[in-house]
């Protein structure tokens, strides 16, 4: 009797404690207006704006629906298909060096000396700044004849590329802002996850004679995969809608070289003011967003059921 | 010996990837500071001056005089507190109600993901029905506009973060205030928030930094009166060229509150950002 008593005392807690559930519900009822306000009524209003023949500059109120004419006229159009593409290198290209540098870092950077402990706050400090200032800060650094990018490069005798001016170099300077400034946030998520691993875990390994290497891929890679999972969608979506470093970097130029989806849909959808047919792109940026969440919710759990 | 030798070259090798990293860190931010007190003839020069000649204050001088810079740093204070002040109430409130609701783990779950779903989602996405809802209640170029739309974001981030602080608070905790007659909201204010405080810390101070640096949805909704400095900084690009000196002292005006406030709050904001990432 005694030993069946708690968990009996426990429920009745339980109970009394959902027993004051209108107080709950009038809790949540603030977090759930302002989510259906300014999240689900705006998405649906895009999902029926997509299907919509609507140019602000051209008429006030929308001209009707046309189907499916915005996705067509989309998909038919070379600035999307180039945005689409931009971004899949941008973000490829970043997200995977972010993962590899970050980790790097993160264990250079196991310790508590205070001098390891300074090297750190120094470099989160990337991810603290605003991204617009990032990007106008780089613009300085890169400029091809002012900046001081070309300037170091002239040091060890490379003479510098035109970063900004040129197609390509300018895709490439895109890249190395954003590792600019998402790299710290790869180095803090796996240093937590590294210092969250059982250190009797390791040991035992080291006692059976086992190397650096071979705890770092039997142990603590496979302990990690789930994190690491988690932050290469973290980064990879955050990439993909990252504005303003184009915005203030390359303005989306020369020509449309840096246009990602992002700003494609912005200038679309802001400055021209094409509702609909933006509507209709960021739908499908977001039904491939989507995917890559349920995707890693599906791997996540795959994972951690192994 | 060799093992000793290997030691110390890995240690070396060490010590050499971090220098380089804090350089990469550090050197793009001073040559901005550098170029905040630069006088407009040293920006042209090939080589690009590291030094200047002469150091001028006369870029944050120009920023200042006009009302137009006064006002933007105004707003961004104003947006900035306001939305952190409003998402930690109403995020914290929505967090611990769900916790204590008694739902089931599959509901709860979804509830999660729809949560971690707003926070990644394209944004472009809510951004032009967005505006035009603000065009049609008139409030296009009002900062209650921008906040409303930071707090979108902020409130279900705060939510899900401070829902993964509420689960590990065993419920034991709220037992004597439920003897003593204590009504939730009692039970909530005196005893539950007191003991996350760190917790709702973190939560804050990702909140502040994010709607500090925010520019997508300002930038969609200000256009004179309601700018901040995000879309200020931006502005100094235009299709003429770039006012560098005013851009760079306006940067740094925008940076170093923040690059302060973190310093000084760091252990909470790197809590905050891994305490999702690891334990969500």
């Amino acid at each position: 009797m005694a030993i069946r008593s708690p968990p009996a005392g426990q429920r009745r807690r339980k109970r009394r404690l959902s027993h004051d559930w209108p107080w709950y519900l009038l809790f949540i009822l603030p977090a759930f207006v302002v989510v259906v306000a300014v999240q689900f009524y705006p998405l649906a209003y895009s999902l029926l704006l997509s299907f919509q023949d609507w140019t602000l500059t051209a008429s006030q109120a929308t001209e009707g629906f046309n189907g499916l004419e915005n996705f067509r006229k989309l998909l038919s159009g070379n600035v999307f298909s180039r945005s689409v593409r931009n971004s899949a290198i941008i973000t490829g290209a970043a997200v995977l060096v972010e993962m590899v540098l970050g980790m790097a870092l993160a264990y250079l950077t196991v310790g508590s000396s205070w001098l390891i402990r300074s090297v750190r706050t120094v470099l989160i400090l990337p991810m603290v700044i605003a991204p617009v200032a990032a990007g106008t800060l780089w613009r300085m650094m890169l400029n091809s004849r002012a900046g001081l990018v070309n300037h170091l490069l002239g040091f060890v005798g490379i003479d510098g590329p035109q970063w900004l001016a040129s197609a390509e170099w300018a895709l490439v300077s895109v890249i190395l802002v954003d590792i600019w400034i998402a790299t710290p946030f790869v180095l803090l998520v796996v240093a937590a996850g590294i210092t969250s691993i059982p250190g009797d875990l390791k040991e035992a390994a080291y006692i059976d004679g086992a190397s650096r290497r071979q705890v770092f891929l039997r142990i603590e890679l496979p302990l990690l995969a789930p994190l690491l999972l988690l932050t290469v969608m973290y980064r990879t979506l955050d990439s993909l809608l990252s504005l303003d470093t184009v915005f203030t970097l390359t303005l989306g130029g020369p020509g449309y070289s840096t246009y990602t989806l992002t700003y494609f849909i912005y200038t679309l959808g802001l400055k021209s003011f094409n509702l609909g047919q933006a509507a209709a792109a960021s739908w499908m940026f977001m039904l491939f967003a989507g995917s890559v969440i349920g995707l890693t919710f599906w791997m996540q759990q795959r994972l951690q059921s192994r | 010996m060799r093992y000793r030798f290997r030691k110390t070259l890995l240690r070396a090798l060490r010590a050499l990837a971090l220098t380089i990293a804090c350089v990469v860190v550090l050197v793009p931010l001073s040559f901005l500071a550098v170029n905040s007190v630069k006088y407009d003839r040293d920006f042209i020069t090939v080589p690009p001056k590291l030094i200047p000649s002469e150091i001028t204050f006369e870029h944050y001088r120009d920023v200042f005089s006009t009302k137009r810079t006064v006002r933007i740093f105004r707003n961004s204070l104003i947006v900035a507190s306001v939305t952190t002040l409003i998402t930690v109430v109403f995020g914290t409130m929505a967090a611990y109600g769900l916790a204590r609701l008694g739902l089931s783990a599959r509901l709860l779950g979804l509830i999660v993901f729809i949560f971690l779903f707003i926070r990644f989602y394209p944004r472009i996405t809510t951004v032009i029905p967005y505006f035009l809802v603000m065009r049609q209640f008139d409030m296009l170029d009002t900062v209650w506009a921008i906040i409303i739309g930071h707090l979108g974001i902020t409130i279900p981030f705060v939510a899900w973060l401070m829902l993964i602080v509420f689960r590990e608070l065993p419920i034991e905790v709220e037992e004597a205030a439920v003897v003593d007659g204590a009504n939730p909201w009692q039970r909530f204010s005196m005893v539950v928030l007191p003991m996350t405080a760190p917790g709702v810390a973190s939560a804050a101070i990702l909140t502040a930094i994010l709607s500090w640096n925010e520019f997508l949805i300002a930038a969609s909704i200000a256009r004179r009166k309601a700018s901040v400095l995000s879309i200020g900084v931006a502005s100094y690009i235009t299709d003429q060229g770039v006012q560098w000196g005013e851009m760079s002292a306006l940067g740094v005006i925008m940076i170093v509150p923040m690059v302060l406030f973190a310093l000084s709050v760091q252990r909470y904001l790197i809590r905050g950002i891994t305490l999702g990432a690891v334990k969500g």
